[in-house]
């Protein structure tokens, strides 16, 4: 008579075997003392292991109500409902900035690439021509910096729940920059929002940023204009970036383009404003793309209809720390004479290591 | 039927963040997922709620895996010295590196196994977990069998080679 295998044994301790092969198993253990010492075996083996997974749990914590979980779904996080409610609000701040903003008091300009026409509306027709940009031609925001409706402002936690919101779907727009639709109009369009949040704090926050010397958070481009390394409100979708060959980048650049080491560059692009921007694409991998955004630090600033671009956008950001995304987010530092900028669908922290990384490409 | 994913919710609540705790390894992390799920079945209203909650909890919790292993990947690049867990006596050991050491052997074991172990651990049936993995009904008991045995050994492994260092 063949003995009982473990599979049927652990059936029988967990309660699992069906009566009539239970019958049979016990009659069977009651003639095969093989059998019933396997049994023991196996039920100790059993206990070890659900002792060992006992002992690798949480702390267990009250279920919270399930009511509040009613609650909460009622905004649960479908990224479609967020878009609309992205757009809706983006749409509804550039409305009310249009709207009421004062025409006297342009002083200064936020360049940002962006969906031709759909920022267009806030240009102001008496000012001259922009500056000729190279193609594909972008669409040139102007954005007032002062904005003294804050009926036009999102209340910060609004903000800060849709940007957390959006995180994924920033990241996503990161990895397919091709992605269409509500989030991509969203993303583009955020810089705009951003700007629209109250700037008043954002002087402190320039302090902060200047303290950390080379390597600083987002807040670099809050650097005074005069320093020459302003930044402007670019936003994350460089698809209509024109593609150009290493020679050009070293050409605009006036040096070697910089990027991680042991990273394949997958493209090299530059601004479409005359500011010899640059932006090396690495892939970190099959889904993740690091973007390092490059300019010589002693380039002239792009100026906007003759007003020199003043940071405004990541100073608002600032304003508001919630809002503060974790993603795709920029940090900034000097290399050698390169003024470099990370962005790639990591935290904070992970891009900030890969700063660090950055050298001049081999 | 509100009602009935509200008793579903308090009997299952637990042990779908258990059963999340183990896939992330962040107890906080792990009751977000678990109302997340939640908040998904009060939307989808799924006919078998208790099966759908565990088949979306292990989908979410891959999704976690696959952008914990991103960064992970990348921090690689940066760092080549891995961080070693310190050997401990065994009488000294925290809660911590218990868990750590259990994650490590669970790590051992084939994604089927391990995720049998964890549904039974999490209070599924053999039928409801056949349901969930593919695999026969007949072929559960083999299954968690042998994965109760790689898991304890896995673990023995760990503790004799003391300077174990925890995978993940």
């Amino acid at each position: 008579m063949s003995h009982v295998d473990e599979g049927t044994l652990h059936a029988y301790i967990d309660g699992e075997l069906p009566p009539n092969e239970r019958t049979a198993l016990e009659a069977n253990l009651a003639q095969c003392a093989t059998c019933r010492a396997t049994l023991a075996e196996e039920r100790a083996l059993l206990e070890r292991a659900s002792a060992l997974l006992g002992s690798a749990r949480p702390v267990e914590r009250p279920a919270p109500p399930f009511e509040q979980l009613r609650r909460s779904q009622k905004r649960s996080p479908w990224h479609v409902r967020t878009s609309f409610a992205w757009a809706a609000s983006i749409m509804l701040a550039l409305g009310l900035g249009y709207y009421l903003r004062d025409p006297g008091n342009n002083t200064s300009a936020l360049y940002a690439p962006s969906e031709p026409g759909f920022v267009a509306q806030n240009r102001d027709a008496a000012e001259p021509p922009p500056a000729p940009a190279a193609a594909p031609v972008p669409t040139l925001g102007r954005e007032q910096q002062e904005r003294r409706q804050p009926a036009s402002t999102p209340p910060t936690d609004e903000v800060a729940r849709l940007e957390s919101r959006v995180d994924s779907a920033v990241a996503a727009e990161t990895r397919r920059p091709r992605d269409s639709g509500a989030e991509a109009v969203a993303l583009k369009s955020s810089t705009q929002l951003r700007n629209v949040a109250p700037a008043t704090t954002a002087p402190k926050l320039m302090d902060t940023s200047l303290r950390l010397e080379a390597v600083v958070v987002t807040g670099a481009g809050a650097v005074d204009k005069d320093a020459g390394v302003a930044v402007r409100g670019r936003a994350t979708t460089t698809t209509q970036w024109q593609i150009i060959s290493r020679g050009t980048a070293t050409t605009l650049l006036g040096t070697d383009p910089v990027g991680l080491p042991g990273l394949a560059t997958r493209r090299i692009r530059r601004s479409p404003a005359p500011d010899a921007t640059v932006v090396v694409e690495q892939v970190l991998d099959s889904s993740t793309v690091i973007q390092i955004f490059q300019r010589s630090a002693d380039s002239p600033l792009y100026v906007v209809d003759g007003v020199p671009l003043q940071q405004s956008a990541r100073a608002a950001r600032e304003a508001a720390p919630a809002a503060a995304p974790a993603r795709a987010d920029r940090l900034a530092r000097f290399v050698g004479r390169l003024r470099v900028e990370i962005a790639g669908p990591l935290s904070l922290d992970s891009l900030n290591r890969l700063l660090e990384e950055v050298q001049p490409l081999p | 039927m509100p009602d009935d994913i509200a008793d579903v919710y308090r009997n299952t609540y637990p042990a779908l963040v258990r059963f999340l705790y183990r896939k992330v390894w962040d107890a906080e992390r792990a009751e977000d997922l678990a109302q997340e799920a939640f908040a998904r079945a009060l939307v989808h209203r799924p006919e078998n709620t208790r099966g759908w909650l565990f088949v979306v909890a292990a989908n979410m919790a891959r999704d976690e895996a696959r952008k914990a292993a991103r960064e992970k990947r990348h921090l690689t690049l940066l760092k080549s010295e891995p961080d070693a867990v310190p050997s401990t006596p065994e009488d000294e050991i925290d809660a911590d590196t218990q868990r750590t050491r259990v994650r490590a052997a669970l790590d051992q074991l084939t994604p089927r196994d391990r995720e049998a172990l964890l549904l039974w651990d999490a209070g599924m049936s053999y039928d409801e977990i056949a349901a969930q993995t593919g695999l026969s009904r007949g072929a559960i008991g083999t299954t968690l069998a042998r994965a109760r045995r790689r898991l304890v050994e896995a673990y023995d492994a760990g503790l004799e080679g003391g300077q174990h260092v925890a995978r993940g």
